[in-house]
């Protein structure tokens, strides 16, 4: 009992000791973050920016793949623990979280990028990464199929393609035409209920056009465009393979495209590491949700997610330099495009992410005419809550359009009150 | 003497110690967060009063829950309490080998609610359906957890597999508790197995009817580690001309109610969960004690 006593003085001594030697302005940034594919890049730039900046140290931690990130958060802050860089899905997250979110306009990469998140004129997020999606093919099929994927800008393009493809299915090897999930069971409310629906927010408008969504906030929907946007969901569900559109997981629906087994898949460059993942060797590009009447060549793009500084940190100052860092030198564009394979959202990045998706992104964002994703403006849970058994019943019953468009229109109605 | 009743107090002070901090104040400090507009992060919180009670019972979504749960328990005490005991005088009887049927009855038991739920969704979703296809029966082809009027079902079947086990146990301590001349009486007085069981048993072990009800009736109402993996809330269908989740019981709803940052709102469904799995379950503990025999 003795030795142990001793032991623990003399440990304790030798810790004092330690933290009076250590250099004057030692800064531990902590910062919390939630894409978990990203998690060992991060955390070997962040060990790299501390050998490189010394009295830094940065700890990553990652939760994410589906878990509670914005409820882990909040319990930090109730344990006294908030993270120095945390991270925002959008401004209902502002909201929620903006007594710890620091007004981040004087920094350098603000004039760099066009998708930082901004509250009232001033910048408050640094974009994460620059994510997008169309309705993935796969050129191989479609060539077979005798469909040019650069027609596919309207629906009744879309129509004909289809059908066309359908009447080949056999021929083609193909369960279905589309991969696409909509099930709350699934888990993947999202791809409808978000990703989906935000064509219809965005599409066809000007890239910072957010008109349509702000008219739903106060509660109307613009009945000829949505019954056209309608119209396109009953033509995805009527040829996606039911199987994965009604209870398929996010694994079901990605590998169903991955071995040829479908033509198009809904769903956004994020999902290049699992094609890597599967072995896809076919060519891949993206068609555009072209749900209008009239012609539509633009992909959806839009950062997903933000990081944000905590001002009430003692390190808030080296965290922001962390951030500025990363938009700015040549480790951290190296970090963000060759090891964690994310689009920058930052214009002076001049190197190219390998994915075959991500690349179409990046051509199409060099391209411009795209349009922009505002599902992020809406109430929390509305995604998941409001809309998502909306989508999952109609995917049910895909010829029930106008209860889908009734049901919509109630919801729509009811967010101001969300 | 009062050296003593210290002592006492000081082997209790732990206990009462645990017991205040994290059941009794995070109870009355959530009762006093349900009346309040509290998001889970905000430093300023208005007192509203019963504004969230009264609104929670306007939305279809939680009714549906409610009832759903309501249904849902129903058909698992049923169930599970059943073939818990067809299980305990199985194992009872006169059979070969039955500690091993005891410890493969019990074993489901021991996995995880997480964990099952995963594989029975795997089961459901992929494996029935393709057994379906290859035997060509129409009625397997479509997963169950993918029907709004099945998938309830569902859930109760894969709850009773998990813990007729548990219950089974309970039971077979409570038959071998029974003396044997008992039985052996009634035997000889010419009583048939079934009427043995029925007038015999199943009196004599009433007490432990009133624990395992007792036990399967909370459960089920708060059920939600195999309803969130089993099934997500999901599918869809239409209650009160709303579209809302099939299988979404009470404590999902809660949870996706607090995920949506209405921290509140789920505390005031939190406490209409306690209040009515209180009332249910003392109903239910005072119904079941009356009917139990004096030995």
């Amino acid at each position: 009992m003795r030795r142990c006593i001793a032991t623990f003085l003399i440990l304790s001594l030798g810790l004092a000791a330690a933290v009076m030697a250590a250099p004057a302005k030692p800064a531990t940034i902590t910062m919390f973050q939630l894409k978990v594919e990203i998690k060992d890049a991060l955390d070997a730039y962040a060990a790299k920016y501390g050998a490189a900046n010394p009295g830094v140290t940065v700890k990553v931690e990652t939760l994410g793949g589906g878990a509670d990130f914005a409820g882990a958060l909040k319990a930090k802050i109730q344990a006294g623990q908030m993270p120095d860089i945390f991270v925002i899905e959008g401004a209902g997250q502002y909201n929620v979280f903006k007594d710890y979110i620091a007004d981040l306009s004087d920094q350098p990469w603000v004039k760099d990028t066009d998708l930082a998140f901004k509250a009232n004129g001033k910048v408050y997020g640094f974009p994460v990464a620059i994510e997008g999606y169309g309705l993935a093919y796969n050129a191989d099929i479609l060539k077979k199929a005798g469909v040019d994927p650069a027609s596919l800008t309207t629906r009744a393009a879309y129509e004909t393609a289809f059908a066309a493809i359908d009447a080949k299915k056999k021929d083609l090897g193909l369960d279905a035409v589309v991969s696409m999930a909509a099930s709350v069971s699934g888990g993947m409310w999202w791809v409808a209920g978000q990703h989906n629906l935000a064509a219809y927010w965005g599409g066809g408008l000007k890239f910072d056009d957010t008109s349509v969504i702000q008219k739903a906030l106060k509660g109307q929907l613009d009945d000829a465009r949505f019954a056209q946007y309608a119209k396109y969901v009953q033509l995805l569900f009527k040829y996606a393979d039911k199987n994965i559109l009604l209870n398929g997981s996010y694994d079901n629906q990605v590998s169903s495209f991955a071995q040829g087994k479908t033509a198009f898949l809904h769903q956004g460059n994020w999902v290049d590491p699992n094609l890597k993942q599967l072995g896809v060797a076919f060519k891949i590009g993206y068609a555009p949700h072209a749900f209008l009447d009239v012609e539509q060549k633009g992909l959806y793009l839009f950062a997903p997610s933000w990081y944000c500084v905590n001002p009430k940190s003692p390190n808030a100052a080296a965290a922001k330099a962390f951030l500025a860092a990363m938009a700015g030198t040549a480790e951290g564009h190296d970090y963000m495009v060759n090891q964690a394979g994310m689009i920058p959202a930052f214009k002076s990045v001049k190197l190219q992410p390998k994915g075959q998706l991500s690349q179409a992104l990046m051509a199409a964002n060099a391209k411009g005419g795209n349009y922009g994703v505002f599902f992020g403006m809406l109430p929390d849970g509305a995604g998941q809550n409001v809309f998502g058994p909306i989508y999952d019943l109609f995917a049910q019953n895909p010829a029930k359009i106008d209860q889908f468009i009734s049901d919509m229109k109630k919801a729509v109605a009811g967010l101001p009150s969300m | 003497m009062r050296r003593q009743s210290l002592v006492k107090v000081l082997f209790v002070l732990p206990c009462v110690f645990a017991f205040t901090m994290v059941i009794l104040v995070p109870f009355f400090y959530g009762l006093f967060f349900s009346m309040t507009n509290w998001n889970g992060v905000s430093e300023t919180t208005k007192f509203v009063g019963f504004l969230h009670f009264g609104k929670v019972f306007t939305q279809p979504a939680f009714i549906h829950a409610f009832l759903a749960s309501a249904a849902y328990t129903a058909i698992n005490v049923t169930l599970v309490n059943a073939a818990g005991f067809a299980l305990a005088l199985v194992v009872t009887g006169n059979l070969r080998f039955r500690n091993f049927y005891r410890a493969g009855f019990f074993a489901p038991y021991l996995i995880g609610g997480i964990v099952l739920g995963y594989i029975w969704q795997f089961l459901f979703n992929s494996a029935i359906p393709a057994l379906g296809k290859a035997l060509s029966i129409e009625a397997l082809q479509v997963s169950f957890l993918s029907r709004a009027d099945s998938v309830i079902w569902a859930m109760s079947f894969v709850n009773t597999w998990q813990y007729a086990g548990y219950i089974m146990l309970i039971f077979i301590a409570a038959i071998q508790a029974i003396p044997a001349s008992l039985m052996e009486a009634a035997k000889v007085d010419g009583a048939g197995y079934f009427r043995r069981v029925f007038h015999i048993l199943m009196p004599m072990m009433a007490n432990a009817f009133t624990i395992s009800l007792f036990l399967t009736l909370t459960t089920s109402f708060k059920q939600f580690d195999m309803n969130f993996t089993l099934t997500n809330g999901g599918p869809a269908t239409r209650f009160l001309d709303q579209p809302v989740m099939a299988s979404q019981l009470l404590a999902m709803d809660i949870f996706n109610t607090a995920k949506a940052n209405r921290m509140a709102e789920a505390q005031a469904k939190a406490v209409v969960l306690f209040v009515a799995l209180v009332a249910v379950s003392l109903a239910q503990v005072s119904i079941n004690k009356k009917k139990e025999v004096e030995q």
